[in-house]
């Protein structure tokens, strides 16, 4: 019992801290443009490679697991599409985030945590700046944007992937493997992954900076606050994911009633 | 030089890193070999491990089970107009790859990091030199207990998610899609054999071992006080998310030749 009060107490929290972060970064809308840009290159640098390699090793894993399954009834000749579709709507935004978690989520955490607890915080609000607009806005901005162009990269080089790896290790043709993305894959698909990856960016952002910002109790405190982040952001990770797919597909049923 | 700032110093890193990734491993392997002892501890670190992750696991897997029935439901759909063969596709799926590869990855990030923040905050406070000081093998004296532990553990949680996987896909199968409970039992016997059990246990197992060692690995390497730790934890993290699901393609891929 106390553990799900505490799990909802830091849930709300989290909410409260990133709608007070929202507002500060609309009311003060434009003024650190550089801080952002400089956060979303940093941000992206960091996690590009590992994105890569994280992608590409999703794409392959699910193309020996959807052909070991295919094989067994001779449909094969969908696996591009069964593929593409798994990789784009859930697989690859739901582990390439757990990676994000970890990279972008941890980091952020280790580094506002660090600062809370040696009172650099404290120091920053006693100059007279606000420390949410100057530390928090274009850490939360920059990692919303940058693990959503990420999460968008990651997905293509798992395609790529599982490309590769369909080609190396069943011998199907690209051609072939190409042939069937447009039965499983419309404009509808991509925009379920992007809008799951927007959502799970937004999540990592959210939980990262709230946990660093409030941060307590010396260095172990970090160390406490760090962990929590990644085990958070994982699992509303995972919750938004289901509630995101009950959401679009409720939205996909009502855009095809209205449409057809 | 560019050549070498880019290219030869990260392998080198690489190659010195994994040496001794392997020397923790080889040392704890041989602590092991010398029969159980220090019993009540590793039941301690059981305790922590299991326990403590065991509620996230639940809940998460669930709410994985539910969304990729679903999924496969819809996908199927699209691509053969039935859902007819959702008891074999799902079932395989849970056992092959989704029961195992979702609660390793929180496990890296609960356990993973918990260990790492705390054998670093041991190095940079010098108690593992006092340990080495007293003539206590720190390999011996810290990582074995969280090998033992998380071996068991992350198995057994893995069999666990297996489990709480496939009733949420059961339940959703029945209430969403019509179908009996025992239309879909006998589709898994018919779909998923002792092999599938076997392979998953042995990737529980893999998954178990790597994290406590690249974990202990980076909290025995951190430097430069509370900073480090949070580096290392950081590092720690990322780096056995990326060995997972590479071990998990490895594992895979093997078992696929053998299945």
């Amino acid at each position: 019992m106390k553990v799900l009060t505490n799990f909802f107490h830091q849930v709300g929290g989290m909410f409260l801290f990133s709608r007070e972060v929202k507002r500060t970064w609309l009311r003060t809308f434009g003024s650190n443009a550089p801080l952002v840009i400089e956060q979303i290159g940093s941000v992206g640098i960091r996690s590009i490679s590992t994105v890569c390699f994280a992608g590409f090793f999703v794409g392959a894993i699910l193309v020996i697991q959807l052909q070991l399954m295919l094989a067994q009834y001779d449909a094969s000749a969908m696996l591009g599409g069964l593929n593409t579709s798994a990789c784009i709507r859930e697989v690859g935004p739901l582990i390439i985030s757990f990676l994000l978690a970890g990279k972008v989520g941890a980091y952020t955490t280790a580094e506002l945590g660090t600062m809370r607890v040696t009172e650099q915080i404290d120091a920053i609000r006693c100059l007279g700046t606000n420390p949410i607009q100057y530390l928090v806005v274009p850490r939360y901005v920059a990692i919303v944007v940058s693990s959503l162009l990420l999460l968008v990269f990651g997905l293509l080089v798992g395609l790529f992937g599982s490309m590769i790896v369909a080609n190396w290790l069943y011998n199907i043709n690209p051609l072939q493997y190409l042939q069937s993305v447009p039965r499983f894959c419309g404009g509808w698909t991509v925009f379920c992954g992007v809008a799951k990856s927007a959502v799970y960016g937004t999540i990592v952002a959210s939980v990262s900076t709230y946990k660093g910002y409030n941060a307590s109790g010396g260095a172990k405190g970090v160390g406490v606050a760090v962990t929590e982040c990644a085990v958070y952001t994982n699992l509303l990770i995972v919750f938004a994911n289901t509630f995101m797919s009950i959401l679009l597909d409720g939205m996909h049923e009502i855009f095809t009633m209205v449409v057809g | 030089m560019a050549f070498q700032y880019y290219f030869l110093n990260p392998i080198i890193t690489f190659l010195l890193g994994a040496r001794e990734v392997g020397f923790i491993f080889y040392k704890t392997l041989m602590t092991c070999l010398k029969g159980p002892h220090r019993v009540r501890e590793v039941i301690g670190y059981m305790y922590t491990i299991g326990v403590g992750s065991l509620p996230i696991i639940t809940i998460s897997t669930a709410f994985a089970g539910f969304v990729v029935t679903s999924e496969l439901a819809h996908q199927m759909d699209t691509a053969l107009h039935t859902v007819e063969m959702l008891p074999g596709f799902s079932g395989q799926f849970i056992f092959r790859e989704l029961g195992i590869v979702i609660p390793a990855l929180l496990l890296v990030s609960k356990v993973g990091a918990a260990t790492t923040a705390e054998v670093g905050s041991m190095k940079v406070t010098e108690q593992i030199d006092a340990l080495r000081l007293l003539q206590i093998d720190p390999i011996e004296y810290l990582v074995y207990p969280r090998f033992v532990a998380s071996l068991i553990v992350i198995t057994c949680l893995t069999l666990i998610s297996i489990f709480v996987t496939l009733v949420v896909a059961i339940a959703v199968a029945v209430l969403k899609y019509n179908f009996a409970v025992l239309e879909y039992t006998n589709a898994l016997t018919h779909f998923v054999t002792n092999r599938d059990l076997i392979c998953a246990l042995v990737k529980g197992m893999v998954f178990g071992a790597v994290v406590p060692i690249i974990s202990c690995y980076y909290g025995f390497n951190c430097s430069g006080g509370a900073e480090g730790v949070g580096n290392a934890t950081t590092n720690s993290v990322v780096t056995s998310t990326i060995i997972v699901i590479i071990l998990d393609f490895v594992l895979t891929f093997g078992f696929s030749l053998v299945l």
